[in-house]
């Protein structure tokens, strides 16, 4: 069996009393995409400092191919690219320089970095705007400028830490795409989020983290079969008497009915077809309702029936 | 990679407006300022030895040998300098006319009561021209005297006198020793000490715990104390280049003389760049605060300044008075002092060991930097 690219062994870090990091522990394979998942605060972002030798831990081990990590393991360093979750660029360097900066940091050969520099250019779909100032970019082109001036030396470990906050929906979509593209091309990398709908699509193992311990880890099926409630049923009914709600909870694998302002959540266990029987039952006794919609559980509900509480609180 | 970084800082550096304002335009105005405001003084000094227009009365009823004496000083002496500019009158009225004329500054009159000195006001040339009467009394008293007691040795005496006939020597001082200069060297000093911003902003894109780009940096393979030393590198250029810049704008283009060889300027603005970068990078190794990173070698770059004359040219002596310790430990101060030293007493021990002291602080500034920032391998975010 290969050896993991990240391997993190009961990580520990400290601040005074508070414990940012709770022995953490994740292996991470080739080719993955792992999405970090958790609440602001949760230990995402420490945990990527540990991990690039940027803060010193209390306790664990870090390892990456194999090899302690530390601040002077410059071999496994030009490996890695990271991506910040603020954008770190240069603000009197134009968008070519600025690249050409950074990777000139870890590739040292002029004709390759051009080609290197072209091609993150080309990627982020900067080449048009290499002369502009990132003064003068918009906030999606300039969260593409920084995952260029991270990615342009090719890495084969790449760490995106929130690289879609603030960004407007069709720069996120080309922010994930390209990070599928580079995936495909063989990288192995690490996408920490708070949005659970970017890590379900794009992440092939999910670690859920909250006050710093990895409370889930799987694929994102396992993570919600694992789950009680397999299908969320939203029926707008005017009349909520609680005939009608005992009825309701009478049906086969309904497990939870609740109100919901105008609503009522019906949660079903499994089996299939919930929706078709809920829908006979209230034709059948002439009970009134608007509209429906039925939900498959999400990664938040997830976290909601982990930790009791919604991933953005 | 030092090569690449280096090129990329003065890039980076040189584009930012602030600094460009502060370390390159701001010295040129204030250097304007100065000017408008006593570079006539400076000028015109007192120090600077010029050719005296003076006149020679003679009321003896002979041909007097002082009136001899006036015209060797008349001659060009070894040096290509010429003391006096000697202008013969047969009366007192034509030489007060010329005086109140300015033709000349003031006359001798030679009569049998001695030799009297008349000039409009009193000044270093009146001082001049008494000087001589003075050594001229002094040496024909002697003669006098030897006369009477050893008139056999009077021939001697003569020879050793003529021998030594310079009444007046002029001692070089340097080109330019006009108190005034003092604020311009003051000027340089501020320029220099400005630059100890330019590290600190440098070391804000370098370090992890000041900025993104910082994490970015050392995230990389790049080796921390060879990117830095490339900003140092890049920040010293810059500084020095605008020190030049602000030399070559006070001596060339508002014409005054800083007495102090271009040479040696070039160097002692290298050392006081490298004053203000070095004590810039200890700013920078120990601060966390970003905006502290601003405000200390700001504070530290005007009391530094205000310390060595540029608001209030006795403040140096007086805490030379007072406080020596101080004008010992300020950087500014030790920077307008070995100029002035320079300029007025040249390449003295002190001049020297000024520039020494400066130099040990470069190098025990960047030791202390380096510890702190060994400290900070694994960087506390």
């Amino acid at each position: 069996m290969s050896q993991p690219v990240v391997s993190i062994d009961n990580l520990v870090k400290r601040y005074g009393e508070n414990v940012a990091v709770d022995h953490f522990s994740l292996k991470i394979e080739e080719g993955e995409i792992l999405g970090l998942l958790g609440p602001n605060g949760s230990g995402k972002t420490t945990t990527i400092n540990c991990l690039l030798s940027l803060l010193t831990y209390d306790k664990g081990d870090i390892k990456i191919w194999g090899k302690e990590m530390n601040p002077s393991a410059y071999d496994i360093k030009s490996q890695i690219g990271v991506v910040m979750q603020n954008v770190a660029v240069i603000d009197t360097l134009n968008v070519y320089e600025n690249v050409d900066f950074f990777c000139g940091l870890y590739i040292n050969d002029k004709k390759l970095r051009k080609q290197y520099v072209e091609e993150a250019l080309e990627f982020t779909g900067l080449t048009d705007y290499k002369k502009q100032k990132p003064k003068k970019l918009s906030g999606g082109l300039l969260r593409r400028l920084n995952i260029a001036c991270g990615i342009a030396h090719k890495p084969k470990l790449i760490i995106f830490d929130e690289p879609t906050v603030a960004v407007d929906p069709q720069s996120r979509n080309a922010i994930l795409e390209g990070i599928k593209k580079m995936n495909k091309a063989g990288a192995t990398i690490i996408y920490t989020s708070h949005y659970m709908e970017e890590v379900e699509e794009l992440c092939s193992r999910v670690v859920i983290m909250d006050h710093g311990k990895n409370i889930a880890n799987g694929t994102s099926n396992e993570l919600k079969s694992s789950l009680i409630s397999r299908e969320k049923i939203r029926i707008g009914l005017p009349n909520k008497s609680p005939e009608i709600l005992a009825g309701l909870k009478e049906i086969n694998h309904v497990y939870k009915v609740k109100e919901d302002a105008d609503d009522v959540i019906i949660k079903c266990d499994g089996g299939e077809h919930n929706l078709v029987h809920v829908l006979s039952y209230l034709t059948d006794n002439n009970i009134p309702f608007g509209h429906v919609t039925t939900e498959l559980p999400t990664l938040n509900d997830v976290f909601l029936e982990i930790t009791g509480k919604e991933l953005r609180d | 990679m030092f090569l690449r970084i280096f090129v990329y800082k003065i890039k980076e550096l040189s584009r930012k407006y602030w600094l460009v304002g502060w370390n390159f335009v701001f010295p040129l105005v204030l250097a304007t300022a100065f000017f408008l405001g006593f570079g006539n003084l400076i000028k015109e000094d007192p120090d600077t030895l010029q050719t005296i227009d003076v006149g020679y009365v003679n009321q003896l009823d002979k041909s007097a040998g002082f009136e001899q004496v006036l015209k060797e000083l008349s001659k060009e002496n070894d040096e290509g300098t010429t003391l006096l500019n000697l202008h013969t009158y047969s009366s007192k009225d034509e030489a007060v006319e010329d005086m109140n004329s300015d033709i000349i500054f003031g006359f001798y009159l030679e009569s049998h009561d001695g030799i009297e000195t008349v000039v409009r006001s009193n000044s270093y040339v009146s001082t001049i021209m008494n000087e001589i009467v003075r050594e001229y009394n002094n040496y024909t008293d002697v003669i006098n005297d030897i006369a009477k007691k050893h008139p056999e040795k009077v021939p001697a005496a003569m020879d050793a006198i003529s021998s030594n006939n310079s009444f007046i020597s002029e001692h070089s001082f340097g080109q330019n020793t006009s108190q005034y200069l003092q604020y311009f060297y003051a000027l340089l000093a501020m320029t220099s000490l400005f630059s100890s911003w330019i590290s600190t902003s440098m070391l804000e894109g370098m370090c992890a715990n000041m900025s993104e780009c910082g994490k970015r940096v050392e995230c990389s393979p790049a080796s921390k104390f060879l990117s830095i030393a490339a900003g140092i590198l890049a920040g010293t250029l810059l500084q020095i280049v605008s020190n030049i810049i602000v030399v070559i704008y006070i001596q060339y283009i508002l014409g005054i003389n800083l007495g102090v060889p271009m040479g040696t300027m070039i160097i002692l603005c290298s050392i006081g760049s490298g004053l203000g970068i070095s004590a810039g990078i200890l700013m920078g190794s120990m601060i966390r605060n970003e905006r502290l990173l601003v405000t200390v070698p700001l504070f530290f770059t005007m009391i530094c300044s205000f310390f060595s004359g540029l608001m209030w040219g006795q403040i140096k002596q007086l805490l030379q008075y007072n406080c020596p310790i101080i004008n010992k430990i300020n950087p500014a101060a030790l920077l307008t002092d070995a100029m002035y030293i320079r300029s007025t007493y040249g390449p003295t021990d002190e001049f020297y060991q000024d520039t020494f002291i400066m130099c040990l602080m470069i190098v025990g500034c960047l030791i202390i930097s380096t510890l702190f920032l060994r400290r900070r391998k694994y960087v506390s975010l």
